[in-house]
Formats: C-alpha cells, sequence, structure tokens
C-alpha cells in the first residue's frame, strides 16, 4: 500500500500534465515593408490581437515572422493574411503547419501561379536565405513572359515558366541584376556588395 | 516658478512618452489599425523677440492602418523682451492623415500621405507662428517617404491657409534618417537625423531656411528625440529672427 501511493500520485501528476499540455500551430510569413525595427514592433502589437499567441519571432532584415497559435482555436491562412495587411504591411508567402503535421501555403504571386499545361524549367542559383528566395522571384517575375517562379533555399533552384519562348540567359541576367549569381551570368560586384549580410554567397 | 511648471511637463511627457521619427518632419507610417500613441515634442524657441516654450500633449489613433486622427493639446510659456512672463494654452489643432499609396519589399517601403492641420484658434494672439496666434488656420500637404534598414528618407510639401490673418505659407521639408546600430528587433536603436524645412509666409514675404540635427534613442515602444535647429536662410524682419530651437519629444505606441 506504501508504495502503491506514491506510484499513483505520480502517475496522476503525470497524466494532469500531460492533459495540460497545449498543442501548438507553427506560422511563418514572409513580410514585406518592415522598413524599420518600429514597423515590426506595429506587426508584433497587430497580431498580440490573437489571444494565445506565443513565441514571436520577427527577423526584420529578412521580413521572417514566425509564431505559434494554440491548435484547438483554428486560426486560419486568410485572418493571417488579413492581420499582417491590417497592421499596414505586404504578405508575401505564408507556411501553417498544423499540430497534425498538415501544411497550409499561401503566395502572394498566386495570380502569376503555377500552370500545370506549361513546361517547368530549372535554374540554379545563389542565394541563402528568404529574402534571397523574395528577391530572386521578383526579379525572375519581373521579365515579360515569365508566369511562374519559386526558388528553394535548400536546393538553390529556381524553378520557373514562361507563357512565350524567352531565352534562360535573360531571366539570368535579371537575377544576376539583382545580386544573385547562376548558372548563367554572375552579379556585378557593386550590386553583390550592396546585398544584406545574410544574402552574401560568395566564399571569402 | 511658471518655467519650472514648463520644464516638469516636458520631464514627465520625457518619461511617458515618446516621439518617432523624423523629429521635426513627419511620417507616412502608420504603426497599425485600432492604435494609440501618445507623445511630446516640446520646442524652445530662441528669436530676437525672446524665448518661448512649447509643449504640446498629442494623442493619435488610428482607426485602420491607412488613416490616422489626432488632437494635439498645447501650452506655451513666453519671455519676450518687454513683456511679462506668459503662461497660456496655445492653438490646439487637429490632425487628419490618408496613406493612398504604399509601396513594399523586403526591409524597405516607401509610402504616401494626404495630411490636413487644422489649427484652431485657442490659443493667446502672441504672433507665434505654428504656436500660439489666435487664428484659424488649415494646412493640406502631401508627405512621402522611403524607408529602409540603412536609412530612411522622409519628404513634405503643404499649404497653410488662414483665411483671417497674413500666415499663408509654402511649407516643404526634407529629411534624412541613419541608423548607428544594426537593425535588430526587439529595438534597440540610436538614429542620426538631417532634416531641412522651408517655410515662406507669402503675405509678410518672410522666408526661412532651417536645418535641425537630431539624434534619437528607441527602444521597442518608446523614443526619445533631441534636436537643434538653427536657420541657415533667415529672411525675417529684425527683432523677428530666429537664433535657435530646441526640440525634446518622446513618443510611446500602445
Amino acid at each position: 500500500m506504501k508504495k502503491l501511493l506514491p506510484s499513483l500520485l505520480i502517475a496522476l501528476i503525470a497524466s494532469s500534465a500531460v492533459m495540460s499540455q497545449k498543442s501548438y500551430d507553427q506560422f511563418q510569413i514572409q513580410v514585406d515593408g518592415l522598413g524599420c525595427p518600429f514597423c515590426a514592433y506595429g506587426l508584433e502589437k497587430k497580431f498580440k490581437e490573437f489571444k494565445g499567441i506565443k513565441k514571436i519571432t520577427i527577423d526584420i532584415e529578412t521580413g521572417n515572422f514566425k509564431f505559434q497559435y494554440p491548435s484547438d482555436t483554428t486560426l486560419s491562412m486568410s485572418s493571417v493574411v488579413d492581420q499582417v495587411k491590417e497592421a499596414g504591411y505586404t504578405p508575401k508567402d505564408a507556411v501553417i503547419k498544423r499540430a497534425d503535421g498538415a501544411l497550409e501555403n499561401f503566395s502572394s504571386n498566386q495570380t502569376k501561379e503555377n500552370n500545370p499545361n506549361q513546361a517547368q524549367q530549372q535554374l540554379a542559383v545563389h542565394g541563402n536565405c528568404d529574402m534571397c528566395k523574395s528577391r530572386i522571384e521578383a526579379a525572375a517575375l519581373a521579365v515579360n513572359g515569365v508566369t511562374f517562379a519559386l526558388w528553394n533555399t535548400a536546393t538553390k533552384k529556381l524553378i520557373y515558366q514562361t507563357d512565350t519562348a524567352i531565352p534562360e540567359s535573360k531571366i539570368a541576367q535579371n537575377i544576376a541584376n539583382s545580386g544573385h549569381d547562376s548558372s548563367l551570368a554572375k552579379a556585378p560586384t557593386e550590386v553583390y556588395n550592396n546585398l544584406p549580410p545574410c544574402c552574401t554567397y560568395r566564399k571569402k | 516658478m511658471k518655467l519650472y511648471t514648463t520644464l516638469s511637463c516636458w520631464l514627465y511627457c520625457a518619461i511617458l512618452w515618446s516621439q518617432g521619427p523624423p523629429i521635426t518632419g513627419d511620417k507616412p507610417i502608420m504603426l497599425g489599425g485600432k492604435s494609440f500613441t501618445v507623445k511630446s515634442l516640446t520646442e524652445i524657441r530662441t528669436t530676437q523677440r525672446g524665448t518661448s516654450t512649447y509643449v504640446p500633449v498629442m494623442l493619435h489613433y488610428l482607426p485602420s492602418s491607412n488613416s490616422l486622427v489626432a488632437v494635439h493639446l498645447p501650452l506655451i510659456n513666453t519671455r519676450f523682451k518687454g513683456e511679462e512672463t506668459s503662461f497660456s494654452l496655445a492653438d490646439v489643432q487637429i490632425l487628419g492623415k490618408y496613406q493612398f499609396f504604399r509601396k513594399d519589399a523586403t526591409g524597405k517601403t516607401f509610402r504616401i500621405i494626404a495630411k490636413t492641420l487644422q489649427t484652431l484658434p485657442t490659443g493667446k494672439a502672441l504672433d507665434i507662428i505654428g504656436q500660439s496666434t489666435k487664428k484659424y488656420q488649415g494646412y493640406y500637404g502631401v508627405v512621402g517617404g522611403y524607408e529602409t534598414l540603412k536609412y530612411g528618407i522622409s519628404s513634405e510639401i503643404g499649404y497653410n491657409w488662414s483665411p483671417n490673418a497674413t500666415l499663408d505659407e509654402f511649407r516643404a521639408k526634407l529629411g534624412f534618417g541613419l541608423p548607428l546600430l544594426k537593425p535588430q528587433y526587439p529595438n534597440k536603436q540610436i538614429n542620426l537625423y538631417f532634416e531641412y524645412t522651408s517655410m515662406w509666409l507669402v503675405q509678410r514675404e518672410w522666408y526661412q531656411l532651417l536645418y535641425a540635427q537630431g539624434i534619437q534613442y528607441a527602444l521597442k515602444n518608446i523614443t526619445f528625440d533631441l534636436a537643434i535647429q538653427f536657420p541657415l536662410v533667415n529672411d525675417l524682419p529684425e527683432a523677428r529672427k530666429l537664433k535657435q530651437s530646441i526640440f525634446l519629444g518622446s513618443r510611446y505606441t500602445f
């Protein structure tokens, strides 16, 4: 009996701890327009209207905004995107990883989205972070005729689609002019030197 | 005693409230809809007439992410040559802003707003321009700003209309901000400001080009500002010329 009582007590505490453990959805949003640390404060303040929000982090150099939210009160992608707009900034991309492992995506380039009828092409482009991703995709999409562009930070590959015949070198040159080397074009030194430190990829 | 009261008011403001960038100019960035900012920007203006200390308490409210309404309640203390020291309410001002253009990119933003500042004749008729005139005035202008993590540029152009006075004025401002510390969040910033103000009082044919050198210490939602402004061009009648203005400001957003 003396041994049973502490065991029961431990089991009770453990089970109540498990019961009280909340699961959280993970949110990651790429926000444009954070031109100063005060802007980041405006964003954080606006999101604190979501009661229960936790672990807010904002990297102002990349615009990478992350937080956690209790999964039992589902926060929708549209609410998150609208809240960024309400704060006065531009949501570019967003990913929600739900507690059950489900993924939800948002991209502001939805008007230029992947068309299954068009062939995808690939280009190796140097870069590091989400800020690079934003710059590379914007440079690719700025070329007339490019309908879709997605750069992967892990593989360093740009996947793109076009609705007309565009020389690959033209897209590569536009990306190079934004500061990113590719297998076809090299960024001008003065442009590269102006990249934020997190975006520099050439070995010294 | 009155000067002591004024300084106490400023110290109180400095502790509780803070003023944001730029210091003597205006900015087109608004920090989130449905939020309040309380701020103060005390100006100690020394002219050939004497010294005036202007202490406004400003309450700003953002009904949405692209609009702002505010009320400025100022007190003024004057010590003019040959006159008794006075301490009174200055001209109350109502401010409205509407952002009609915004272009965002990673780590940068460009915005333009329309602005109006309605000055109510609540102060004494001291003819202290922009502070206490006891004349209704309506200012209408446009403010543009380009803000990046490396620097900020703000500009403003507008016209001040005074139907019952000779205070009609063309006004233009240009300011540059330079952060001295690496951008980081939560904020810890020291910023330098270089600001120019051009003021042309049309009916009086007075013209001033002013330069302000400012420094700002900013934390997460509070800032402290200090600037000194002096004339580069001072085309005013004798006895009215500006010697310098000192600005002490603070802002708190909640």
